[in-house]
């Protein structure tokens, strides 16, 4: 399955709404932050101006209070001399030469004040160069200082008054403005005007050089619109306010501008000037009604906010073309990983069934030989992996078993392929030769021919005479199979090579001989190397723990696997764990044989023991009346277990196993019930008569009065009846 | 195991043939009931045809002979061949019963 087109487009559909929405997002920002900026940026502007205007105003009126004291403190001096007019000079020169921004100061009089000159006004100025002070009169026709407005108002206005600016030519020669007050003489007529120049000059130095930004400037314009101070050269051909709001192009808020100019307002506004746009931060000296100015270009205040914005701008498009490519790598990866979920999903539904084709090749159900009596036999696989490498098998030809276990390297898939070849290998070669080493050479001739990918088999081949309990076996380098006899032990095996690594390899056969009630455990390595979380191994000796109590071969694996879980614990199963047990149960030897019979607990099944009791009566020729009585022995036995060893309801089994020798029979009743012997059991008194004769207590005084010997055991959960019968 | 029940006037004949066995002896016990429950008489135990006895049964036994003795009458055992006599002695029935 892939995925579809429409799948791939709905994605990158989805891909392009989110970049769509992180693109808005972020211009939302930026539009937010862009706006919130440049207001709080005007705004500073506007204080920083403020300030700047402010801070003007103040030296100017400083300069200006200079003047108007050193013209008001003398005044008293300027009365008193109008009585001696030659001592006039004096006065004028005390101005100027007490106060450093004085730079003149005439006493002019109202013209025919004194009779015998017309006009008189002596006047002291500072020398621009020395400093020294001079004098000269203005009472010159060509001054004509009567006309002059700082006469005018300052005869007119008692408090005194601040002139227009003007180029004092003849006066003092330079652009000035003139403080005058008017002076009485002791009748209170008005004789004269005292006043104080102060130069301009300095204003343009002073306020001409402040600079807000780089390319601010700034503009003072007097009462009537001249332009004093303006150092800015776009303005320089303009000479008054008037002439400089003519020129700008939003003449509404220019002409709103330069009326509030004029008017000694203060404020701000923008104004536009040949294409760009400017600040105007304004404020009026109240004194001289003056106003002054302060222009910034629109750009320098707004200019730095401005190449941010288009900064995060540019930075934004570089996020969100790394968000476009960060999704389409996204994107790729999850159609990629679905894609790749989606064959996984197909690869382990793969698996399954192979586990199922692999299981199906091994013999699963047990008993195998259900109407057999000479054998039992368990098998079971527990791979580590979903698909596993390790494999069993048998069958029966000609009153022979045969029978192999192997362990393929490796895990997964390959392996259980080696596996699968393996085992049919082993039927098609076993079919027509009957020595394992014979089927363990030509396996490995066919195996190593193919065998590309270096895997290898470890195979224990064996083949069992059921009738005289003869067992051929042959070893291609795996373990040795455990031989259940009197004791546990290792059967003796040559290791040889595994199957597949070299053809042409001779492999040796070997022989023992099965007795009855013998048993043969063959496993892989899973079991011995089977680990706990610690890493511990399960090691042969707890194999041997295992297999030490006498159980049927289902049982016995059951036990193993069960006992194995418990040592592993949580950690994860490292290797195939497959056991094949075979219990031989046959006539091997004529000397001794053995039966075997399991029933449940129920006790419809004890006629089953007649017919059990009656093969071995057969065999051994033994007199009918001894057979009805064993019969009996055991019948009693095992219907103690059914009636005492399990609770009410629950089931269980009981196992009977006999097995006879020339002279003695021997039977083993086990079950896992509760613990009960029956031989503590009191032993009934059998001269009562019949009103003080117990029930119960009958069965086990026959059990005791037939056999010869009968012993109890309690061990490993069970409770093993043995009982022995001479014959 | 069939178990035949005759009754002659006042003697009540129980035939066994077959086993008697612990299978046997738990359906024995149900067919036996009405003839343990007027015991007041002779009951033969008809043995000819009994192959087999286990404790179960003897305890079928023990109990007809227990009731009959409750109620004044009288248990006869009749034909058992040797095995059965052999556990018959073993348990001490030999001298509980009157065997014919």
């Amino acid at each position: 399955m892939k995925l579809n087109k429409s799948e791939i487009r709905k994605s990158a559909m989805m891909n392009l709404l989110l970049v769509i929405l992180a693109a808005l997002a972020l211009e939302a920002t930026s539009v937010v932050q862009y706006y919130y900026s440049q207001k709080e940026i005007k705004e500073e502007a506007s204080l920083r101006a403020e300030g700047q205007l402010e801070n003007t105003r103040i030296q100017i009126s400083d300069v200006l209070d200079q003047a108007e004291a050193a013209v008001r403190n003398n005044i008293w001096i300027a009365q008193w001399c109008i009585a001696v007019p030659d001592s006039i000079q004096r006065v004028t020169e005390r101005v100027v030469s007490n106060n450093p921004v004085v730079v003149g100061s005439t006493m002019a009089f109202v013209p025919g004040y004194y009779k015998n000159s017309a006009l008189f006004s002596p006047y002291t100025y500072r020398d621009g160069q020395t400093d020294e002070l001079k004098y000269k009169t203005l009472a010159t026709t060509e001054y004509d200082y009567p006309n002059q407005e700082w006469f005018q108002k300052g005869i007119a206005i008692e408090s005194g008054h601040w002139s227009e600016p003007y180029i004092d030519k003849g006066g003092g020669d330079m652009l000035m403005t003139t403080f005058s007050m008017p002076v009485k003489d002791y009748s209170g007529r008005t004789a004269a005007v005292l006043t104080a120049d102060i130069s301009l000059g300095w204003l343009t130095s002073m306020f001409g050089d402040v600079k807000m930004y780089p390319s601010a400037f700034s503009m003072m314009a007097s009462r009537t619109g001249k332009v004093m101070v303006s150092p800015a050269p776009a303005f320089a051909m303009y000479d008054t306010i008037q002439d400089i709001a003519a020129s700008m192009e939003n003449n509404e808020v220019v002409d709103v501008l330069s009326r509030e100019m004029l008017a000694g307002e203060s404020g701000s506004k923008t104004v536009r000037f040949r294409g760009d746009d400017y600040f105007v931060y304004y404020a009026p000296v109240e004194r001289t009604g003056w106003s002054m100015c302060i222009i910034v270009p629109e750009d320098e205040v707004s200019g730095e906010i401005r190449t941010m914005a288009w900064l995060i701008r540019l930075l934004q498009i570089v996020g969100l073309l790394l968000l476009v490519f960060i999704l389409r790598a996204v994107t790729r990866n999850q159609l990629k990983l679905r894609e790749v979920s989606v064959k996984k999903d197909m690869m382990e539904s793969d698996l399954r069934i192979s586990r199922g084709i692999q299981m199906s090749m091994i013999p699963k159900v047990f008993p195998p030989f259900p109407d057999r009596k000479d054998i039992d036999m368990a098998g079971m696989i527990i791979p580590a992996r979903d698909v596993g490498g390790d494999l069993y098998d048998f069958y029966m030809r000609d009153e022979k078993l045969f029978f192999c276990i192997g362990d393929v390297s490796g895990k997964g898939v390959p392996a259980s392929l080696v596996m699968a070849i393996t085992r049919s290998t082993f039927r098609s070669v076993s079919g027509r030769e009957t020595s394992p080493a014979k089927i363990v050479s030509q396996m490995n001739e066919s195996m190593a021919d193919v065998n590309e990918n270096n895997m290898f088999v470890t195979f224990f081949c064996g083949v069992l005479d059921m009738v005289t309990g003869k067992m051929t076996y042959c070893n291609a380098g795996h373990n040795a199979p455990l031989l259940l006899s009197d004791s546990v032990k290792e059967l003796p095996v040559v290791p040889n090579l595994p199957l597949g690594i070299i053809a042409d390899m001779s492999f040796q056969e070997q022989e023992t001989e099965l007795h009855c009630d013998d048993a043969l455990l063959l496993y892989t390595d899973g079991l011995t190397e089977a680990e706990d979380s610690h890493h511990e191994q399960f090691g042969l000796k707890r194999v041997f723990g295992v297999l030490h109590e006498h159980r049927t071969a289902t049982e016995h694996l059951e036990t193993m696997r069960k006992v194995v879980n418990d040592f592993v614990g949580k950690a994860p199963q490292s290797d195939d764990l497959t056991m094949l047990l075979i219990h031989y149960l046959g006539d091997g030897s004529e000397q001794v044989s053995c039966r075997h019979l399991e029933m449940n607990n129920d006790i419809r099944q004890i006629p089953r023991l007649e017919a059990f009791v009656a093969d071995i009566a057969v065999r051994r020729s033994l007199d009918p009346g001894l057979v009805a009585s064993i019969n009996l022995a055991i019948e009693e036995a095992v219907t103690n277990v059914i009636m005492y060893a399990y609770p009410k309801g629950t089931e269980g089994t009981v196992s009977i196993d006999s097995k006879d020798s020339p002279g003695l029979l021997e039977f083993t009743i086990t079950d896992s019930g509760m613990e009960f012997d029956p031989t503590s059991a009191p032993k009934p008194d059998t001269s009562l008569d019949v009103e003080q004769r117990r029930v119960g207590g009958l069965g086990i005084h026959l059990v005791r009065s037939i056999m010869d010997s009968v012993t109890y055991q309690r061990k490993g959960g069970r409770n093993i009846l043995k009982m022995t019968k001479k014959i | 195991m069939d178990v035949n029940i005759t009754k002659h006037e006042n003697v009540t004949t129980v035939a066994f043939v077959g086993r008697l066995d612990t299978p046997s002896a738990q359906t024995v016990t149900e067919t036996i009931a009405p003839v343990m429950e007027a015991a007041d008489g002779t009951v033969v135990l008809d043995c000819k045809d009994m192959t087999y006895i286990s404790s179960s049964g003897l305890r079928i036994f023990l109990a007809l002979r227990k009731a009959a003795a409750a109620q004044g009458g009288k248990v006869i055992v009749k034909d058992i061949n040797n095995d059965i006599r052999q556990v018959f002695m073993m348990t001490g029935f030999l001298s509980l019963f009157d065997i014919q």
